[in-house]
């Protein structure tokens, strides 16, 4: 064992939406965390968001021993040791948080993923919907638009719900017309919003059961933030669903544990792993 | 006027890549030797009677890259993309050099699409032959009767008639060419195989846009370089089979070859589906055909009935093993640890068999991934994460 020197790994997670760091420790604590707007230019927003996991963790970029890249952005990090899908990190990273997850939801502002994990921790199945707006983050964003609300508050609202709405289109576009109405008809906007968020929640439960769902149930992902969301997934299920503190990090987190995983099997092998790149630079392939 | 016969400069693997990218120049050399090409769809159509009456049988595929722009005028939307993409591509003028046109009851669609090609495009012959959905003894004494109807409108448009020598000599020609065919899939054994699943479809398509004999000659020529060659495809972690929809375009399984796996074996429309039995040789050669055309083509459009159990029940795992035994014996053959079920979109005839079929995959501890595209080139890159994370899961 080398003494004195401490191993650490990256993981980066490029959402369409949002992109993810996590630098974790030998002891796979987490020692730096940055979650940022991805914006159009994604493929120069890789190093600068490094750099800044880097900045809070107080290492150079050459101390980070592995770097992996997931997310549908992943092919954009030319700093990265190796690609693995965020189907593979996400079961990782839930797995890391919540040892008991046997089924997971994931969320995102363009795509819905349902994992199946087994009892080791590890992705057996997957189901992915990243063809149609309906069960994603996008659904809120345009519901909260027409509603002129910030995306934020919609847990909030409809907390304060007291009727049932039932919003019935299938479509992101053909639902905001049946909201429009809704308000025209005077039906109190706490309700509307409730409608929504048992809509999206019928959604993605009715992908999930493709893969036919076990308890315990983890939800992750920037909808997870929705309280009325959640609540409106837990009881489309009949049980409470599980959501970790940070529901964004768990793609870049097991991004990072893979990447000691990795690292652990090849100095067992007698090989070290070796970095692709040492420097941190941004993408030129493309210019 | 008699043109300057082109002498095909490149051979095996050049050769297919060449006819691959430009399908119906050799077809379009031969109408101006005088032959007649009569355009064909999916593989239940009887090729042998076309080619014992002399003429050159066509496939006519669509186009992934051409974006479907006529076929709306006259076909619903929510229907094979492939379909639609050959109407279209009919529609523009790509398939007016055809002098006729043979279509058979392969699927609803086709079906529809046959009579709507008629209406349309008004071919100078065209016939269409009601292939049976099942396998039942009256199925198959049917369909013998339809393939007569179909040799008299043929003779009737050839001016001649078709002998038993002819058809004899023509079933011949077509079964060396899926015995060629068939010791090319047993190339693709080794580990790593030997032709890699993009120049197998090259391959493929040569061999349905160029006459019987043509193909049998490029097919040898693919065999001895094969063989010989230095640059085989590299080995990879995973091998995989490969069901489904029809496969008449590389970008799919250049993409899969591309991130960490041999495509090793199909079960397909246009692949291994029309090569693995062989046509046998009757006194009446019609029955050999109609027996072939009808029995011996696996493919989901057939009703295959499950022989009762001995008190008289359906029994399911019985019955999924009647209906896809065949693909475990692939998976064994060609030694492969992952099965793609690869749908194309609408297709109601392979998406019924997916849950059934994941089923006996799951079963048989064979793992699998369903996807379902819809035959742009565009739809290819959702499906690379999907890939990918089922390499990461079988690895």
């Amino acid at each position: 064992m080398q003494g004195g020197n401490h191993i650490n790994f990256a993981g980066l997670d490029l959402g369409s939406t949002m992109t993810k760091v996590a630098i974790i420790d030998e002891d796979a604590a987490i020692i730096a965390r940055v979650e940022s707007h991805t914006g159009a230019e994604h493929r120069h927003l890789a190093n600068k968001v490094m750099e800044q996991a880097l900045e809070q963790a107080r290492l150079s970029f050459a101390e980070i021993t592995y770097v992996v890249a997931t997310g549908y952005g992943r092919i954009n990090v030319p700093f990265a040791d190796r690609q693995i899908t965020e189907l593979t990190c996400h079961a990782r990273g839930i797995a890391s948080l919540f040892p008991s997850a046997r089924t997971a939801l994931d969320i995102g502002g363009q795509d819905a993923k349902g994992l199946k994990l087994n009892s080791d921790g590890k992705l057996v199945q997957f189901v992915m919907n990243d063809r149609c707006a309906a069960g994603t983050g996008r659904f809120l964003e345009v519901t909260a638009k027409t509603l002129g609300l910030e995306l934020q508050e919609l847990g909030n609202i409809s907390s304060k719900s007291s009727g049932k709405v039932n919003i019935s289109s299938t479509c992101t576009v053909f639902a905001q017309q049946e909201v429009i109405s809704r308000l025209t008809e005077g039906v109190p906007i706490a309700d509307i919003v409730a409608g929504i968020h048992r809509a999206i929640a019928s959604r993605a439960v009715g992908m999930l059961r493709k893969l036919q769902i076990e308890p315990d149930v983890v939800f992750t992902g920037g909808v997870a933030k929705n309280a009325g969301v959640v609540k409106a997934v837990s009881d489309n299920l009949g049980y409470a669903v599980l959501v970790p503190e940070d529901p964004l990090i768990s793609g870049a987190l097991g991004a990072a544990l893979l990447a000691k995983e990795i690292t652990l099997k090849a100095r067992a092998r007698g090989e070290i792993s070796p970095r692709a790149r040492s420097t941190l630079g941004e993408a030129t392939f493309f210019d | 006027m008699v043109t300057e016969k082109s002498i095909a400069a490149s051979q095996g693997l050049d050769r297919a890549r060449e006819v691959y990218q430009d399908r119906s120049r050799r077809v379009k050399e031969l109408k101006d030797e005088g032959k007649r090409i009569i355009g064909y769809i999916d593989i239940f159509p009887v090729l042998e009677m076309l080619t014992a009456l002399d003429m050159v049988p066509y496939c006519m595929l669509g186009d992934m890259n051409e974006p479907v722009t006529r076929a709306d005028s006259c076909l619903p939307p929510m229907i094979c993309p492939f379909l639609r993409s050959v109407m279209d591509s009919g529609l523009k003028g790509k398939y007016d050099f055809l002098d006729g046109v043979v279509l058979a009851h392969t699927c609803e669609v086709a079906e529809k699409m046959t009579h709507i090609w008629r209406i349309y495009l008004k071919p100078p012959y065209l016939h269409f032959i009601d292939t049976p959905h099942t396998t039942h003894p009256t199925a198959l004494a049917h369909f013998k009767d339809l393939l007569n109807d179909f040799k008299k409108t043929l003779e009737s448009f050839a001016g001649r008639e078709l002998s038993r020598e002819k058809l004899r000599s023509a079933i011949a020609a077509h079964n060396r060419q899926r015995q060629l065919v068939g010791e090319l899939y047993d190339l693709r054994k080794p580990d790593p195989p030997l032709i890699s699943a993009a120049e197998f479809v090259q391959t493929n398509v040569a061999l349905i846009s160029l006459p019987v004999e043509e193909g049998n000659e490029l097919l040898r020529q693919i065999i001895a370089e094969v063989k010989q060659r230095r640059n085989s495809p590299a080995r990879q972690p995973a091998r995989l089979l490969v069901w489904g929809s029809i496969i008449d375009n590389t970008a799919l399984f250049e993409m899969i070859e591309g991130i960490g796996a041999n495509v090793v074996m199909d079960d397909t429309s246009m692949g291994s589906r029309a090569y693995m039995k062989l046509v046998e040789l009757t006194e009446d050669p019609l029955d050999g055909l109609a027996y072939h055309y009808l029995v011996d083509l696996r493919s989901p459009r057939t009703f295959r009935e499950t022989p009762l159990t001995e008190n008289k029940r359906k029994d399911y795992m019985t019955d999924l093993e009647n209906r896809f035994s065949h693909i475990r014996d692939y998976a064994k053959e060609w030694n492969t640890n992952g099965v793609i079920l690869q749908v194309l979109r609408y297709c109601d005839t392979h998406a019924y068999e997916v849950p059934a079929l994941s089923h006996y995959l799951d079963s048989i501890g064979l793992p699998s991934l369903y996807l379902e595209y819809d035959y742009t080139a565009a739809a290819l890159a959702q499906l690379r994460t999907r890939i990918q994370a089922f390499l990461e899961i079988i690895s």
